[in-house]
């Protein structure tokens, strides 16, 4: 349940805020309805990757994957060891971690300071 | 504990997002690139996308409809001149606000506000040459013409209400990838791109490193090897034209025509050499010689190629014109292109317009420098660069003699004896304050004939271009215009004497004695950069031209050819054929042969088989142009070298040294200095360099076989993105040409817009496209659509319409700007 409202309301939320509005999202949603810390790091975590790649992944499809390519082209110039991993994963990979990790991150936060006033 | 447990991932989170939120020296801020809300991925453009619809923005004075073709060209119909430039300024904000923002950074020397300290060299350079300064003054002098102010105005107000409504995940991908926002558009920004303009076609000299020269081997020798116009050349205004104008008073060639002051010091800065091989291709054929009966013309201007494109197609269609062409954006009107009854193209005019003089000053404070007998104020200002990275600003100061800017400013503590510190002041046509170029276009885009035409350019300043021009009225004509100072006989070769009043620039030609003609008895008028007339026209120019070999080719096949079509044009800008090898390459074989060993080589062999064309197959051209580009700098790099930091100088020509193997093949230039005991021959030479040649192609590129050494292999043209970011251009483009070649392809360089029109009593017809595509963003399909087409020489036929309600299966639909 906590992964589906995350999910909606940081959707909705980004679509008129900055893409950080996910911490606060996160933190204040996982204070109110986790049980544990892991909970809530795996639903903040799971709902912005889900939510993440699966918005990117639409907006790739229609580009052809135009804009993917140049992004990429560009990273793994100046990082080289990009060059031998695959492309698309790779890319939809970082995206998740990092919107992943500062959801989830912020998720535990959240359900520490709920903790800290029981 | 459970306090703890908040504070640590509390501070994990926020350190996590802050982190991600912020750039990283070079790296964006990675959250803000990466989320798909925002970040990159909003840039794909969707293969789905429908063009918009409607637009409602404040700005427009009636409703203005905009078609668009399935090559993403917009076709503009407004009911007013206004808003048709408003809507320019609105539609190539959209696709090229990054682009035209960039240029003007560049010309006012502030790239390093967005990209920080690798720029400041360069931004520095630009501030010296007072660019900035000059636009300033550019405008505020050309906004007593109304109509030019409105029109920079109305385009601003365009660009501004595209800007208006960006929000960051609409910003062009390249600002979020180095991590800026755009500014405020102004008619001041248009004139710093046109001054970008007048820096990449005018901004070079020659003038030290032909000083140089001139104190190593003294005024024999430069004349001799430096001669002020070619042994051959086919020059822009036909030979034998006459001149219909009473010539004004050229300046008397005074007694000393150089500076008097040691000019072997160090120079602080390294100013371009004089570059006229960013040259361009026009032409037009009268009526006698096309299978229509009336004129064609083409063009093919060649820049830099980069992407996002360097031109926009337009068309703009108002009760006082209906235009189509290629614009430059962050610029109003259409600047090579056709209407109903004329078209007009350009070329570069290489004729000196940058010159340095020899500045002595009283002391270090640089305050004042001496003049005319009198000690003489300087001008001075302080230029403030803001670095992205750096917390406090740096400064530069910048003084300003009545020539110009100081721009050298020589080493002078390292010349103790002489105890007078010099500087190099420059006079440079580009910072010429009364600038209404554009008005020239503006009238062009209107022109109705001839007459129309002559007018336009008296409004033209700089850089200087070739008009070519053609119209329906069978007119055909071409001259190089632009304001060009009037000098004496070589005023400017060396750097001058900045204290004597004779050195000065002493006024202008009249411009209705720039060279020109109408209609001449060879049916067909042409240029390629090379000198604009012969040594008859009363007025020096420069010493320097570009190379004539392009010219010599283009105009022995118009002289040849009859019924001419819009497809004979095309072949003619697509001609491969290399006019230096059938001069010289049988002279070169036959030396090389002379020794049978050479002749069983394969390399040998293939040149002597090779057509003589840089198709892009051709092995022969691969080894011939790194043959004379090798005996080249054989030759002349021990006695004129480019490369040297203290006293650079420059090559005599390629034509010159052609003569020199022809005609004088003792010349001492053969022998290598650095030999002590030996004297090279020019038997020597040319076979070191032949071996040369094939050693480093081989180390290049492996051993001979035609894919390894195949001339668009071994060339490689390439089209960088133009903030050279790696992975936005597009690498090793298979096609043919060269630098002397009517094609004139190189790795970096090429023709960045082919256009060929048929002008006709009823509608005129008419082909062209560049290599690249409408669109600025990346993510676009139509960012380089167009470069496979550009590669094969092929054109695109253009669709001129006559009124909005046109049908034609081309278009794919229509857009309203609706006033809000």
């Amino acid at each position: 349940m906590t992964y589906i409202i995350i999910l909606i309301v940081s959707a909705v939320a980004q679509y008129f805020l900055p893409w950080w509005v996910i911490a606060p999202i996160a933190f204040a949603i996982c204070a109110w309805k986790s049980k544990t810390a892991f909970g809530a790091y795996a639903a903040a975590a799971g709902a912005i990757a889900t939510l993440w790649v699966g918005y990117a992944f639409y907006l790739n499809f229609n580009n052809d994957g135009i804009m993917l390519h140049k992004i990429a082209g560009l990273f793994s110039e100046n990082i080289k060891f990009l060059k031998i991993l695959p492309e698309t994963p790779t890319f939809f990979v970082i995206m998740a971690i990092i919107g992943s990790q500062v959801a989830g991150l912020s998720a535990m936060a959240g359900y520490y300071f709920r903790q800290f006033f029981k | 504990m459970k306090f703890v447990k908040f504070i640590i991932s509390f501070l994990a989170a926020a350190g996590l997002t802050y982190v991600l939120n912020r750039p990283l020296g070079a790296v964006p801020a990675l959250g803000r690139l990466f989320n798909p809300f925002e970040g990159f991925w909003q840039n794909g453009e969707s293969k789905l996308a429908l063009p918009p619809t409607n637009l409602q923005l404040d700005g427009v004075k009636e409703e203005v409809d905009i078609v668009f073709d399935d090559n993403r060209v917009p076709h503009v119909f407004a009911k007013n001149d206004h808003d048709a430039y408003f809507t320019q300024g609105y539609l190539m904000a959209r696709d090229r606000l990054w682009q035209m923002e960039f240029y003007t950074l560049a010309a006012s020397g502030r790239l390093s506000e967005v990209v920080g300290e690798r720029a400041l060299e360069l931004d520095r350079y630009s501030r010296r040459m007072g660019m900035a300064d000059a636009a300033k003054k550019v405008y505020e002098n050309g906004k007593t013409n109304k109509i030019f102010d409105e029109v920079l105005n109305a385009y601003a107000a365009g660009v501004n209400a595209y800007i208006k409504q960006l929000k960051y995940k609409n910003l062009p991908v390249e600002y979020k990838i180095i991590g800026y926002q755009p500014e405020e558009w102004s008619p001041y920004k248009t004139i710093l791109m046109m001054m970008n303009m007048r820096n990449v076609l005018n901004g070079g000299s020659d003038d030290f490193r032909m000083s140089n020269a001139l104190s190593k081997y003294g005024m024999d020798v430069v004349k001799d090897l430096f001669p002020n116009y070619p042994s051959n050349e086919s020059p822009i205004i036909p030979t034998g034209t006459k001149w219909n104008f009473t010539p004004v008073q050229v300046p008397a060639v005074p007694a000393q025509t150089t500076a008097t002051l040691s000019t072997s010091e160090d120079v602080a800065f390294d100013v371009p050499q004089h570059s006229p091989e960013i040259g361009s291709n026009n032409w037009a054929v009268g009526g006698e010689k096309s299978a229509t009966g009336l004129p064609i013309l083409a063009n093919d201007p060649h820049l830099q190629l980069t992407l996002p494109s360097i031109w926009y197609q337009m068309q703009l269609c108002t009760p006082t014109m209906n235009v189509y062409g290629a614009c430059l954006p962050g610029a109003p009107g259409v600047v090579i292109g056709f209407n109903k009854d004329v078209a007009w193209g350009v070329t570069n005019v290489g004729s000196d317009v940058m010159d340095f003089y020899q500045i002595k000053f009283k002391d270090n404070t640089k305050k004042e420098y001496w003049y005319n007998g009198a000690w003489k104020a300087t001008s001075m200002r302080v230029e403030e660069f803001v670095v992205k990275g750096r917390s406090e600003s740096l400064k530069d100061t910048v003084f300003s003699t009545h020539h110009g800017p100081i721009v050298y400013n020589s080493a002078s503590d390292k010349n103790i004896n002489q105890n007078v510190p010099v500087g190099h002041a420059m006079r440079w046509v580009a910072l010429e304050k009364e600038g209404t170029d554009l008005m020239a276009f503006y009238y062009l885009n209107r022109a109705k004939n001839y007459d129309d035409y002559r007018k336009a350019l008296s409004y033209y300043v700089a850089p200087a271009q070739n008009f070519v021009f053609a119209s329906n009225q069978n007119d055909i004509s071409i001259t190089p215009n632009g304001k060009l100072p009037l000098k004496w006989k070589e005023q400017g070769k060396f750097i001058m004497d900045g204290s004597n009043p004779a050195h000065d620039w002493q006024g202008w030609i009249p411009v209705d004695q720039n060279p020109t003609v109408k209609n001449p008895s060879r049916g067909f008028v042409s240029s390629a950069n090379q000198f604009s007339t012969d040594p008859t026209y009363p007025y020096y120019l420069g010493w320097r031209f570009a190379p004539s070999e392009r010219a010599i080719r283009i105009n022995e096949r118009l002289e040849k050819m009859q019924k001419a079509t819009v497809d004979s044009l095309r072949m003619l800008q697509n001609d491969n054929f290399n006019v230096e090898a059938r001069r010289i390459l049988p002279v070169l074989m036959k030396i090389l042969n002379a020794d049978s060993t050479e002749t069983n080589n394969p390399a040998y062999q293939a040149l002597a088989k090779w057509n003589m064309k840089n198709d892009a197959n051709e092995v022969g051209a691969t080894i011939f142009e790194r043959w004379i580009k090798e005996l080249r700098y054989i030759v002349f790099e021990d006695e004129f070298p480019m490369k040297d930091l203290n006293s650079p100088m420059t090559y005599p020509s390629r034509n010159r040294m052609w003569d020199m193997v022809v005609n004088e093949p003792t010349a001492k230039w053969f022998d290598d200095v650095s030999t002590k005991n030996k004297q090279e021959t020019l038997q020597d030479v040319v076979k070191h360099s032949f071996k040369a040649s094939i050693d480093s192609l081989t180390l290049k590129h492996g051993s001979m076989s035609p894919e390894n050494w195949a001339w668009n292999k071994v060339k490689s043209t390439d089209i960088n993105h133009l903030g050279r970011l790696p992975g936005f251009g597009r690498q090793d483009i298979p096609n043919g040409g060269g630098a002397g070649i009517v094609n004139a392809t190189t790795e970096l360089n090429g023709p960045s817009w082919r256009m060929v029109v048929q002008l006709d009593k009823g509608w005129p017809k008419a082909y062209g496209l560049y290599p690249g595509g409408q669109s600025g963003n990346p993510a676009s399909p139509f960012y380089d659509n167009m470069i496979d087409k550009w590669a094969k020489g092929e054109l695109n036929e253009l669709l001129f319409m006559k009124s909005k309600d046109d049908k034609s299966s081309r278009i794919l639909g229509t857009v309203k700007i609706i006033k809000k």
